[in-house]
């Protein structure tokens, strides 16, 4: 068995703002290995963005813990969560992820100086980084000038910026036609393959789902199923 | 990075922050024109009143000042003139022996202040000759002739070449007469000084006064003005303090001072007004900037940016906006300032009449002093700052994943 990368224990989320209480999240258990290739998916409104969240640290649950890498993070104080993220996790968005003043470059140079990396060191990494997505012709256009499917990869790249254990992506293929999913895709099972990133990301797109290696559904808040799959 | 993060967040809305630049230029050249103008007055006007009265800066015997005396007069002696002029900002000394007699002419009696002056140095600093509206400006060494102020000419009913009798206190009690000879009549801004003044030259007095070599006070203009306290005290480090006291104008007309005191409030009334005029645009700007970008705050925050490094870019942001205008204000004011300095306005109509009655140059002073600059730009700075708190606030508080669902 991997090394332990997301341990989720009895992770519930009630919104209490609403007029009835919305239980997005029941008892939640979840537990990824580094490496993993995991497809979060499940009906509107069943919680895919809630759980992501909640592992990210973007936001509190009402009960339970999270562990990533062996960090409670429920636990953390705002600044030292803050730069756990930007040390182990990267996130990808559904769209308009990206500072649309800066270039491509700027962008996932933002990551690398928020973590103080040298500037030499920063431009060689940029330029690994646009590679690995394919887009090293676009290292100095600003997101305007970039289509929906490279924004995502640029993304992509800025999420790898700082050399996290985990990508979580809520739905990063949503707004993109199929090839440009099925290409985002490929680059992101490339990464996990060749640099053993963890991939966690919802979807509901069908043929992103058959490239994971392992898909857990959630339906109500609670995880319907959690199967292995060998990928198309 | 956050520098050129914030330079060109602001120019995302290029229209809008152009816009706010705009106010804060107006704001600032405004407000350095009308500071300049105010200041200038005041300036001209310390100028014109100490030149013939106190000067900017006197010294006495100490304890003069408390009872004016020719008793409480002093030598002068060279070291003590010396050291005054080793002061980088001194620029002329003024000599006086100032004593009262009555002075009668014909069967016309009249109590008068009579100043016992050097006449180079107050055609120097004050141009007294050229106030002389009849007859001739008396020469250094001459012993008889005296100017006298129009006012006094008319109440004795005197012209040039009278003989006029002067009979007063010397020193240590000695009787001080004489008759002296009316070389010319002044007209005098003040009509307090032109109406009870007698100018003579110093030698003179000194002798009608049996005061040998002695002043009652040594008056001292400045190079900078605005430097007044400070070389207050450089002078009493290099005087003997036992022996003499040393006054500044502010001290001995304190009624001039709180005049201009009072006046300034209403200008900074003005000013304070349009700043909060600008207030509104900038701080509008800064809410519409901040808030626009509410969900990319989250990504940020999402990715690793702590919220005090978002709030430090909002704070560049205003500095920025406001800098700005700010610099090109003060660009556009030092032109204004310079243009008038070099080529003045002269005012007509009654104000002109006024300011010639009172021996006042009809033109608009524009004072150039730096301290106008930088004050404008200080409070432009603070204002900036003040005004980023609120938007800088509101980053600290967002919740990342309400902003990025926004
Ligand atoms: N900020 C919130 N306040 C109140 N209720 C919320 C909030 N965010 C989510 N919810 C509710 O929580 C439940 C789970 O929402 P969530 O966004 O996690 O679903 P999802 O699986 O991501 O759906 P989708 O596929 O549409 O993105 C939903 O019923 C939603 O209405
Ligand atoms: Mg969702």
């Amino acid at each position: 068995m991997g090394k332990t990368i997301i341990d989720a224990h009895n992770v519930s989320k009630t919104y209490k703002e609403t007029a009835i209480p919305v239980r997005a999240l029941q008892d939640v258990h979840l537990h990824i290995e580094e490496g993993e290739f995991v497809a979060l998916v499940g009906p509107s409104g069943s919680g895919k963005s809630t759980l992501l969240n909640m592992i990210g640290g973007l936001d509190e649950p009402t009960s339970g813990t999270v562990f990533v890498d062996g960090v409670e993070i429920t636990k953390l104080r705002e600044n030292k969560l803050i730069d756990f993220r930007l040390q182990n996790i990267g996130f990808v968005f559904q769209s308009f992820n990206l500072i649309p003043v800066l270039t491509s470059r700027e962008n996932i140079g933002f990551v690398l100086q928020l973590q103080k990396v040298a500037k030499k060191d920063r431009e060689k990494r940029v330029l690994e980084l646009l590679r690995e997505v394919g887009l090293e012709e676009k290292i100095n256009s600003r997101p305007g000038e970039l289509s929906g499917g490279q924004q995502q990869r640029v993304a992509v790249a800025r999420a790898l910026a700082s050399k996290p254990k985990i990508i979580l992506a809520d739905e990063p293929t949503a707004n993109l036609d199929s090839k440009s999913a099925s290409n985002l895709l490929d680059i992101m099972a490339k990464l996990n393959k060749e640099e053993k990133i963890t991939f966690l990301f919802s979807t509901h797109d069908q043929r992103v789902i058959e490239k994971a290696r392992r898909v857990i559904t959630l339906v109500d808040g609670k995880v319907d199923s959690d199967v292995q799959q060998k990928p198309t | 990075m956050f520098l050129k993060l914030a330079w060109l967040n602001i120019w995302r809305n290029g229209r809008r922050t152009m816009i706010t630049v705009a106010s804060v230029f107006f704001a600032v050249l405004l407000a350095i024109t009308f500071r300049s103008i105010t200041d200038g007055v005041y300036e001209n006007m310390i100028h014109n009143v100490v030149s013939y009265s106190s000067g900017y800066l006197q010294i006495h015997k100490n304890g003069y000042w408390g009872e004016q005396s020719i008793d409480n007069s002093f030598e002068v002696d060279e070291e003590l003139s010396k050291s005054l002029l080793d002061n980088p900002n001194v620029t002329n000394l003024m000599p006086r022996l100032e004593t009262f007699a009555l002075s009668s002419f014909a069967d016309k009696t009249k109590g008068v202040m009579v100043l016992g002056i050097n006449p180079t140095s107050e055609k120097e600093v004050n141009q007294l000759n050229e106030k002389v509206i009849e007859g001739i400006y008396f020469e250094s060494n001459s012993t008889d002739q005296i100017l006298i102020g129009s006012g006094l000419a008319e109440q004795l009913n005197a012209k040039v070449n009278d003989t006029l009798v002067l009979i007063g206190q010397g020193y240590h009690a000695s009787s001080a007469a004489g008759k002296f000879n009316i070389a010319g009549i002044l007209k005098l801004g003040s009509p307090e000084l032109n109406s009870n003044v007698i100018y003579m030259p110093l030698k003179a007095s000194q002798y009608l006064h049996g005061a040998g070599n002695r002043l009652t006070s040594l008056s001292i203009m400045l190079g900078k003005t605005s430097d007044l306290e400070s070389s207050k005290k450089a002078i009493e480090n290099s005087i003997d303090t036992v022996a003499y006291e040393v006054m500044t104008w502010k001290q001995m007309m304190p009624e001039m001072d709180q005049f201009i005191e009072a006046d300034s409030s209403g200008h900074y009334i003005v000013i304070g007004i349009l700043y909060i005029i600008i207030s509104f645009g900038l701080f509008g700007t800064l809410l519409m900037m901040t808030f626009e970008r509410n969900r990319e705050f989250g990504i940020l925050i999402a990715i690793g940016m702590k919220k005090h490094l978002l709030a430090y870019v909002v704070l560049l942001e205003s500095i920025m906006i406001s800098l700005m205008g700010c610099l090109m204000g003060v660009l556009g004011g030092t032109l204004i300032v310079h243009l008038f300095t070099e080529y003045p306005v002269e005012f007509g109509g009654t104000l002109r009449e006024v300011y010639e009655d009172y021996g006042i140059e009809p033109i608009i002073y524009f004072s150039g002093n730096i301290r106008i600059f930088i004050y404008q730009t200080l409070v432009v700075l603070v204002l900036a700052s003040l005004l980023a708190l609120y938007p800088g606030y509101k980053v600290l508080r967002i919740k990342p994943v309400d902003a990025i669902n926004s």
